[in-house]
């Protein structure tokens, strides 16, 4: 009797979760089927693509600029999350560890910071930028980012250097060893799930954002491929069949990101929630 | 510890001396954060207050005025703006808390296959925001729009579903669920995951059934994660951009725009630094309240410990 309700239990509990599964996955899976159905059945809603064709990545590739626009992506993104760790790092060791007077304050603003609408500081950030020239660049972009995702990255290693005990620490002082020293030495191998988790989410973010890299680089040769795919185009037609060519190839890095670091990004998503 | 032997002198010295070395190694990613995060958001602020004019080398700051404010509130497309905000916000956070904490509890109990369910769940999230604005414009098409193939074999034809308002609004609203829920389903598991069973088992002996169990014991103690939840998602759907510039551009007419499309439809299309950095300032300043407000309420915790 008991075992049967726990069976019926299961079964609707598994029947839910393959609609959830469904609801989660059919549209993903249209974006890729669609990705390689020709231009003749792009319009078509059959559920697989009656001639599947590459054309679409062909052309995405070839005769447009994705392929230009991914790797400014890469770049913006590696050297941003390179960047991040490193200042955010010794500034969540600090604001952990460190005795430092208004802790509380600092924490608080760089969470609103982190949560703050990006249209407040686009318009400054474009006229200060072009005044030094550095609209439709790298550095531009890298910089801005590092700052916009700085205050997240500090808040998950922060939370994270709380979670590992000090003997090691004292032990090094006790040898003589350097502050800096201690901290990539002995702290930084402890801490190493926490700079992967601020780290995929320093990538994610850098690599989805748009209205920041849609403001400061709109040249071609310097798009990035959210700014690329939202700004492809005709005037009448939009080109369905390269944009999800693209966009299933940019989805690539991340997917495989997520799936290698799942447990790293599910705790930094709950970084906030378990904290307290 | 060690230093507990020293004498106080000592002890203090060496406290200022690490106080010192937490600065030195916190300024760089402060500084950064202050020059390119506050700072901007404060020139918005001055922006906002003056006129400004903008040409082909540089821009200039003419003398204090009000008047970017008062043209905003004269203008019955930022209110209109500003209720859309508020009302999608309510409406889709209010949809996604619900149906993610519904999520949350079937994954809690699903014993085969969770890894893989949460990766799933993570693709939308991870999902650029742009990318799924154009998947969702395919698949809302009035032409050849795979809902509308599908509606139409039950009879309905010619919806045009982002021609319309309110469905527009809608639309969007579906395209949003689909992609933060699962972020909300995750928090929210995680909050589950941390309850102490302790409590709940002793209401089962007690006969409680799992309604009572769920309304009465597991839903207060998930308050915190839930708060938090509710904060994220109210913030970040407070400044939509993305999904409404490429899924709609706001339209049709002005009808799904957000204050963060009129900003910058009014910075970068009108070329108002003025009245644009004074939206850009109100939508901060309504979060920036909303922030403070919701973190003396819920006194969400930030860093209790200190010393």
């Amino acid at each position: 009797m008991a075992r049967r309700r726990t069976r019926k239990r299961n079964l609707g509990t598994n029947f839910a979760a393959l609609c959830i599964a469904a609801f989660v996955a059919l549209p993903l899976y249209w974006m890729v089927a669609s990705s390689f159905k020709g231009q003749a059945d792009i319009t078509s809603a059959a559920a697989v693509p009656p001639h599947p064709t590459t054309a679409n990545y062909g052309n995405a590739f070839s005769n447009y600029s994705f392929g230009q626009y991914l790797e400014n992506s890469a770049i913006v993104a590696v050297a941003t999350t390179a960047i991040v760790l490193s200042l955010g790092t010794f500034a969540g060791y600090a604001l952990a560890r460190l005795p430092m007077r208004g802790k509380t304050t600092i924490m608080t603003v760089l969470l609103m910071i982190s949560l703050f609408p990006t249209i407040a500081v686009v318009a400054p950030l474009y006229l200060l930028l072009r005044d030094i020239g550095w609209l439709n660049s790298y550095q531009g972009l890298v910089l801005a980012y590092t700052a916009l995702m700085l205050p997240f990255a500090i808040w998950i290693l922060r939370n994270f250097f709380l979670t590992i005990p000090t003997a090691m620490e004292e032990s090094a002082r006790v040898d003589g060893a350097g502050p800096v020293r201690t901290v990539l030495q002995v702290i930084l191998p402890q801490a190493l799930p926490g700079v992967f988790t601020a780290g995929v989410f320093t990538f994610v973010a850098a690599w989805t954002e748009f209205i920041i890299a849609l403001t400061l680089n709109n040249e071609d040769r310097y798009r990035t491929i959210a700014v690329g795919i939202a700004l492809f185009g005709g005037q009448f037609t939009t080109p369905y069949g390269t944009i999800f060519a693209a966009s299933a190839v940019a989805m690539l890095p991340i997917a495989l990101l997520v799936l290698v670091f799942r447990r790293a990004v599910v705790s930094g998503l709950t970084a906030g929630a378990v904290k307290g | 510890m060690s230093s507990t032997v020293l004498p106080p002198r000592r002890r203090s010295g060496m406290r200022r001396r690490s106080a010192r070395l937490g600065w030195a190694f916190a300024s760089p990613a402060l500084l950064v954060v202050a020059a390119v995060m506050i700072f901007p958001i404060v020139f918005s602020v001055i922006m906002s207050a003056n006129h400004v004019q903008v040409s082909g080398n540089g821009f200039q700051l003419s003398g204090f005025t009000g008047s970017n404010y008062s043209i905003l509130l004269h203008a019955p497309r930022f209110w209109h703006d500003l209720e859309f905000t508020v009302l999608y916000t309510v409406f889709t956070v209010a949809v996604e808390m619900v149906l993610g904490t519904l999520i949350a509890l079937v994954l809690e109990r699903l014993t085969t296959g969770r890894g893989w369910m949460m990766a799933l769940l993570l693709m939308p999230w991870a999902l650029i925001t742009v990318v799924s604005a154009e998947l969702w414009a395919y698949v809302y098409n009035g032409v050849y729009g795979v809902l509308d193939a599908f509606l139409g074999d039950f009879g309905v034809h010619d919806l045009n579903v982002l021609g319309t308002p309110m469905q527009a609004s809608i639309a969007m609203a579906v395209a949003d669920v689909w992609k933060t829920t699962p972020f909300v389903a995750i928090m929210v598991l995680a909050g589950l995951v941390m309850l102490p069973s302790e409590v709940v088992e002793a209401a089962r002996v007690d006969g409680a059934n799992g309604w009572t169990v769920f309304w009465r014991i597991r839903l207060p103690l998930l308050r915190p994660a839930l708060a938090v939840a509710v904060l994220f998602r109210i913030l970040q759907a407070f400044g939509l951009f993305d999904l409404p510039y490429v899924l709609t551009n706001g339209g049709p007419g002005t009808s799904t725009e957000s204050l963060a499309v009129l900003g910058y439809k009014v910075l970068f299309n009108d070329l108002e630094f003025g009245p644009g950095a004074a939206i850009a300032a109100t939508t901060a300043l309504i979060v920036l309240v909303f922030c403070l407000l919701f973190l003396k309420v819920f006194r969400t915790q930030v860093g209790e410990q200190e010393d």
